[in-house]
C-alpha cells in the first residue's frame, strides 16, 4: 500500500509537487500520466525514497519513506539508469544476489524472450536494450511496489508490445503495486487497471480505466443545445467554433437527441482535456 | 547476510583499478641511496583509492540493482576491514621478507616510522590494520559528504585546521598530539582502541550522511 499525505516538494521557490494526497491500496498496474514537467519523476523518486519531500508524509506498507529509509521495499528504475558494465546474464545474476527477493528465473526467462544477448556487456547494448535490462531487473525485484519511469522510451513497436505482456505476466505471477509512467497512452490502456493523471504538481485524476470508458464523453452540437444538455454535468473542457460547440464531460452522458452527438472519449483525448486544451474558449 | 557478501564481492571486484594502480606503484617504485623507502609503504595507496570507487562508482549502480542502503553500507565496512587486513598483511610480509634484501643501509617502512614495530611484528600488523581501517572510513565519510554543503564545510574546516594549527606552536602541539595518538603511537592497546573508537564514531557519521544521500 502506498499512501501520500499532503506531499509537497519544492526546488527553491518552485513547487513541483503541490499538496498531493493519494492512497493506492490494492495491487494493480497503475499508469501515471502527465505532461513533461508535470512532476511524474519527482513523485516516483519521492515514493522510492530517492529524494526527500519538502512537507507531508509518504508511507509504503506502513513504513515511512525518505532518503533515510535504509530499506524501502520499493523498486524504482529510470531511463539511463547506470549499471555495472557486465554481461547481461551476469548483471541479472548480480541483481539476484544483492536483492534477497529477486526472481532470477523470471529475469532469465525475460532475457530469452527479448532476445537479449546474455554475453553482451551492458554498455554495448542499444538504448532500448539497456532500458529493457533495467526494467527486467526492476520487475524481477519482487518488491512490494515497483515504479517504472518511462520504461518504453527507446523501445520499438514490437518491444513495446512484448513489454506490456511482460508487465501483465509479472503482475499475474506476483500481484503488487506497479506504477508505470508513460507518454504512449493508448498502448498501455489494455494493460493497466487504474489511471493517475498529474498536472502541474497536483493529482487531477485517480480512478479506474473503466470509469473513463463509462463517463468520459464529448457532446457536440449547436452551442445552446450542448450547453443546455451539459449544464449540470462535470465539464472538463470545451471547444466552441462559431455557433457549434463540443463539450467534454466526465459524468453520466446526457440523453441522446437528434441535435446532439455524444461520443466516448479515447484515453488520449480524455488526458488532453484533463491537462491541457487546444483552442476553444476559456473554461 | 548473503546480499551483504554479494555486495562485498562486487565492491572488491569493481575496485580493480585501485588494485592495479597500487600494484604498479608497489612493483615499479624505486629509490636509491643509503636511505630508501620500502615499497611496502605504497600498499597504503589502496586504502586511499578504494573509498573513491565505493562512493562515486558503486553506490548508484548497486542501488539500481535493487540493493538496500543498509546492505551497501555494511558491505563497504566489511570490505574496508578486509582490505585493511590484506594491505597490512602484504606490507608486513614486505617488511619482513623484502626490506632486508635492499642493499641500502636504512629501509624506511611506515610501520617503523609509526613505532608500531616496537610491539613486535604481529601487533604492528594489527596496529597498521586498524589505522588503515580508520583512514578508509574517514575518506568514505568525507567523500560521501561532497555532494552536500556540509561536505564542503568539512573540507574548509579541515584545511583551516591544518593551515592555522601548523604555524602556531601551541596549536601545532595539539595537532601533533592528535597524530601521535592515531598514528605515531607506540602503545598498541591505546592506538588500536583509539582507531576503533574513531572508526565507530565515523561509521555513525557515515550512516547519517548515507541517510541523506539522494539518487
Amino acid at each position: 500500500m502506498i499512501e501520500l499525505r499532503q506531499v509537497t516538494k519544492q526546488y527553491g521557490q518552485a513547487a513541483v509537487l503541490k499538496n498531493i494526497t493519494l492512497s493506492i491500496d490494492e495491487p494493480g498496474i497503475y499508469c501515471l500520466l502527465g505532461r513533461n514537467g508535470a512532476g511524474k519523476t519527482t513523485l516516483l523518486k519521492s515514493i522510492a525514497g530517492y529524494q526527500n519531500i519538502t512537507s507531508g508524509t509518504i508511507q509504503v506498507d506502513g513504513k515511512a519513506i525518505a532518503t533515510s529509509t535504509l530499506d524501502t521495499g520499493v523498486s524504482y528504475i529510470e531511463n539511463f539508469a547506470k549499471h555495472f558494465n557486465l554481461p547481461v546474464r551476469k548483471l541479472l545474476r548480480l541483481a539476484s544476489e544483492v536483492n534477497p527477493n529477486y526472481d532470477y528465473d523470471f529475469a532469465s526467462e525475460m532475457m530469452e524472450r527479448f532476445e537479449l544477448d546474455g554475453k553482451k556487456k551492458f554498455h554495448h547494448l542499444s538504448l532500448g536494450m539497456k532500458t529493457m535490462v533495467s526494467t527486467i531487473i526492476c520487475l524481477a525485484s519482487n518488491k512490494s511496489a515497483v515504479l517504472l519511469d518511462e520504461p518504453v522510451l527507446g523501445f520499438d513497436a514490437i518491444m513495446r508490445v512484448e513489454f506490456y505482456d511482460m508487465l501483465t505476466e509479472s503482475f499475474r505471477k506476483h500481484p503488487r503495486i506497479i506504477i508505470v509512467s508513460t507518454h504512449i497512452i493508448e498502448e498501455i490502456a489494455k494493460t493497466i487497471q487504474k489511471l493517475i493523471i498529474i498536472d502541474k504538481g497536483s493529482v487531477r485524476f485517480f480512478d479506474t480505466l473503466q470509469s473513463v470508458e463509462t463517463k468520459a464523453f464529448s457532446v457536440s452540437g449547436l452551442q445552446k443545445d450542448v450547453e443546455a444538455a451539459t449544464q449540470n454535468l462535470n465539464i472538463i473542457g470545451q471547444d466552441i467554433v462559431g455557433g457549434l460547440a463540443t463539450v467534454y464531460i466526465f459524468d453520466n452522458p446526457p440523453k441522446e437527441t437528434a441535435s446532439l452527438e455524444i461520443r466516448p472519449l479515447s484515453l488520449q483525448d480524455f488526458f488532453i482535456q484533463m491537462v491541457g486544451h487546444k483552442g476553444g474558449t476559456v473554461r | 547476510m548473503t546480499a551483504v557478501f554479494a555486495i562485498v564481492k562486487r565492491l572488491l571486484t569493481s575496485n580493480k583499478i585501485s588494485f592495479i594502480m597500487t600494484a604498479l606503484v608497489v612493483i615499479c617504485a624505486t629509490s636509491s641511496g643509503e636511505v630508501v623507502l620500502s615499497n611496502g609503504n605504497y600498499t597504503w595507496l589502496l586504502a586511499a583509492f578504494t573509498p573513491f570507487f565505493f562512493v562515486f562508482y558503486d553506490f548508484t549502480k548497486l542501488m539500481h540493482l535493487g540493493a538496500s542502503k543498509k546492505h551497501y553500507y555494511l558491505g563497504c565496512l566489511i570490505s574496508y576491514g578486509f582490505l585493511a587486513f590484506c594491505i597490512s598483511l602484504v606490507n608486513t610480509v614486505i617488511r619482513l621478507l623484502i626490506d632486508p634484501i635492499y642493499p641500502a643501509k636504512t629501509v624506511v617502512n611506515l610501520m617503523d616510522v609509526c613505532k608500531w614495530t616496537e610491539n613486535g611484528i604481529i601487533v604492528a600488523g594489527f596496529q597498521q590494520m586498524f589505522f588503515l581501517l580508520l583512514v578508509m572510513i574517514f575518506l568514505h565519510v568525507l567523500l560521501s559528504m561532497q555532494a552536500h554543503w556540509y561536505g564542503w564545510l568539512t573540507d574548509a574546516v579541515l584545511a583551516a585546521i591544518i593551515c592555522i594549527f601548523t604555524p602556531i606552536a601551541p596549536l601545532r602541539g595539539i595537532l601533533s598530539g592528535f597524530f601521535q595518538v592515531i598514528m605515531l603511537n607506540g602503545s598498541a592497546v591505546l592506538h588500536i582502541g583509539v582507531c576503533l573508537l574513531l572508526s565507530a564514531a565515523l561509521s555513525i557519521v557515515g550512516l547519517a550522511v548515507l541517510k541523506r544521500k539522494t539518487l
